[in-house]
């Protein structure tokens, strides 16, 4: 039980719900209040981010698999749309949802072999077809652009209303996240999500009551996919360009290490590590180069001294060994 | 039909890089008991060290093998210290989050101080073809096999015929019971980690010496190759590891044959898969200590 926990369930309801509109009235009124484009696109890059790290949450933090290439869900989407819009002319509005099933349906591709496998097995393979997308997009010669990528994304219209500004793209993304946030934390409630935490606290347990863990595996990991591809067809009109080396593995690190510095199995937590992570970039930019060393000696630190993350639950799974097995015999550890 | 033959060739001469690379990791998954993403970073920073030795005392095979081996050893400690020591009783991927993040340290501190660039490294052994016709094979490939099969035979006495051998394989066997033995269990946890991270130096330096190049970036791939052959023997088991490399090689090398070179990587991840798909637990005989 976290403190965050305590304090939620602490909190009447009514309560909740007005801190929660309240929040969600202040970030639609945040670029009347700081009409600054250099904040809005700091802003842009939280709230797509914050969908990136919580769709990777769903798959690290709720059933527990381990996915280290979450940057090549996100790079389908991207692509995915850019390819719908530049060479289709689709419009947005409808690339939108079609990149996320594309990124959903290679989730289940990526899935579909692992499902018997565990932990090292799967993150590897993960991390290889993160990498694998991304050079089959960098050698697709005409169709993908090649190593030149593609340009001139057109922007989405609704009606007639250009939608070209950071200010618009900050309205797209906050309604993406919320309806993420909103959708996941039903879904974490229900049925489907219980079984997913079940697989993540023992799967042998939650397969003799009856869970089809390989199912809700492969559901799991195409809900994850899918969240990333929305992001990543959000993030190509708002961009305009993209090429295969934006979707590199450090990509991958980078929204890994807002889940774990957040903390994994948390609604709040990706949330309060993408805002970190973005603050600390822009505060590091003027010594860019050290960006990922500092992620890296953060992810060090947190598995160090706080493995759950900033807002996880002590009790977790997530949590070092001689936490959670507080009062029993220190081997029980090992058996994980 | 003589291009298929020096395919395989090179096929083979590349298999035992990654034969070498795969030998070092099982070496080291077997030892310490945790899965490490480390080994392509520890394979680059060998790579990088013989450079600095080949440009400092000249082209000497010899001491490029000392300097890469001695310089993975020694970054061998760094991520014991780092990943390993505190995480025995933890659960396991606190160590491997935790191998991540010094996988990303020490890939950008090197792209930072030594560079991000290509360094050429070249002409460390003269460029000789033996053969007949177009197929043959180069000096560099005669070396190249040569070094990897006599370290192999000299860690394979290493393990069989010292008493150092007999205690990793005790410590890699079980840690509980080599303990009740009196050995001390973390020297020798920690000696496995170096040797193992140093063979992946040298094959770092072998590769390096083969394409006659070398980049910040390179540890990415390799120590997904590594992985790769290393699961054919269920990531304990050396022999079917350095088999797994030798078949990666030349699996990878035929397989360019049939689409451009740009696709390297790609056999690589299919085998993984292939391997994955119909012998998840690899060919190891002995129960050893899973991942």
């Amino acid at each position: 039980m976290s403190y965050a926990d305590l304090i939620l369930r602490k909190t009447p309801a009514w309560l909740k719900f007005a801190l929660l509109g309240g929040l969600f009235l202040f970030l639609l009124a945040f670029p009347r209040i700081y009409p600054k484009s250099y904040a809005m696109g700091v802003m842009c890059r939280i709230l797509m981010y914050t969908i990136l790290a919580g769709s990777l949450n769903v798959i690290n933090g709720y059933s527990g698999q381990f996915n280290i290439g979450h940057a090549g869900f996100y790079c389908v989407g991207a692509y995915c749309e850019a390819i719908l819009a530049t060479r289709f002319g689709i419009t947005f509005w409808i690339a939108l949802p079609l990149s996320g099933i594309a990124a959903a349906c290679v989730g289940l591709l990526v899935s579909l072999p692992t499902l018997r496998l565990k932990g090292i097995y799967l993150a590897i393979v993960t991390l290889g077809s993160s990498e694998i997308i991304r050079l089959l997009f960098l050698n697709g010669n005409d169709f993908t652009g090649g190593p030149i990528g593609i340009k001139n994304i057109p922007s989405p219209y609704i009606g007639s209303f250009k939608i070209s500004k950071s200010v618009h793209f900050y309205y797209i993304f906050l309604f993406l996240a919320a309806i993420f946030f909103f959708l996941t934390y039903r879904i974490i409630k229900s049925r489907v999500g219980r079984a997913w935490v079940s697989i993540r606290e023992d799967e042998l347990a939650a397969k003799s009551l009856g869970v089809e863990t390989s199912r809700y595996k492969a559901s799991n990991f195409m809900y994850g996919a899918f969240w990333a591809g929305i992001a990543g067809a959000a993030f190509a009109p708002y961009f305009k360009f993209i090429s295969s080396d934006m979707f590199t593995l450090d990509e991958g690190f980078n929204i890994l290490s807002m889940v774990i510095i957040g903390g994994q199995g948390t609604l709040i937590g990706p949330i309060v590590g993408s805002i970190i992570v973005n603050f600390l970039t822009e505060f590091l930019r003027p010594i860019s180069q050290y960006r990922l060393v500092v992620y890296a000696l953060l992810i060090i630190v947190m598995m160090w001294i706080r493995p759950q993350g900033l807002v996880g639950a002590s009790n977790s799974i997530l949590a070092s060994g001689r936490i959670r097995f507080r009062g029993r015999k220190k081997s029980a550890g090992e058996t994980k | 039909m003589d291009y298929y033959l020096s395919q395989l060739i090179n096929g083979i001469c590349q298999g035992s890089i990654y034969a070498l690379m795969a030998i070092g990791y099982s070496v080291v998954v077997g030892v310490v008991g945790l899965v490490t993403f480390t080994h392509g970073e520890v394979i680059m920073l060998g790579a990088f060290a013989s450079y600095f030795a080949f440009q400092i005392f000249g082209n000497n095979l010899f001491l490029g093998i000392v300097a890469s081996f001695a310089a993975s050893a020694f970054i061998g400690i760094f991520v014991y210290k780092v990943c390993y020591e505190r995480f025995f009783d933890a659960p396991r991927h606190i160590s491997l989050i935790c191998t991540i993040g010094v996988s990303m340290l020490l890939k950008n501190l090197t792209q930072i101080f030594i560079g991000a660039n290509n360094f050429p490294l070249l002409e460390i052994i003269p460029n000789r073809f033996f053969g007949w016709g177009t197929v043959g094979v180069t000096l560099v490939q005669i070396i190249v096999i040569v070094t990897v099969v006599s370290l192999s035979l000299l860690l394979f006495l290493f393990f069989n015929k010292t008493r150092w051998g007999v205690m990793l394989r005790a410590v890699s066997q079980d840690k509980k019971a080599a303990a009740l033995m009196g050995i001390n269990v973390k020297l020798t946890t920690l000696a496995g980690n170096c040797i193992g991270c140093g063979l992946g130096g040298i094959a770092g330096m072998l590769l390096a010496i083969y394409y006659q190049t070398l980049i910040a970036t390179m540890g990415g791939s390799a120590g997904m190759k590594a992985f790769s052959a290393s699961v054919l023997g269920g990531l304990t088991d050396v022999p079917s590891a350095a088999l797994g490399g030798l078949c990666l090689g030349v699996i990878e090398n035929l397989g360019i044959t049939v689409s451009s070179a740009s696709f390297r990587d790609i056999f690589a991840f299919i085998f993984l898969l292939l391997v994955l798909l119909f012998k998840p637990e690899g060919f190891a005989r002995k129960k050893g200590v899973r991942p």
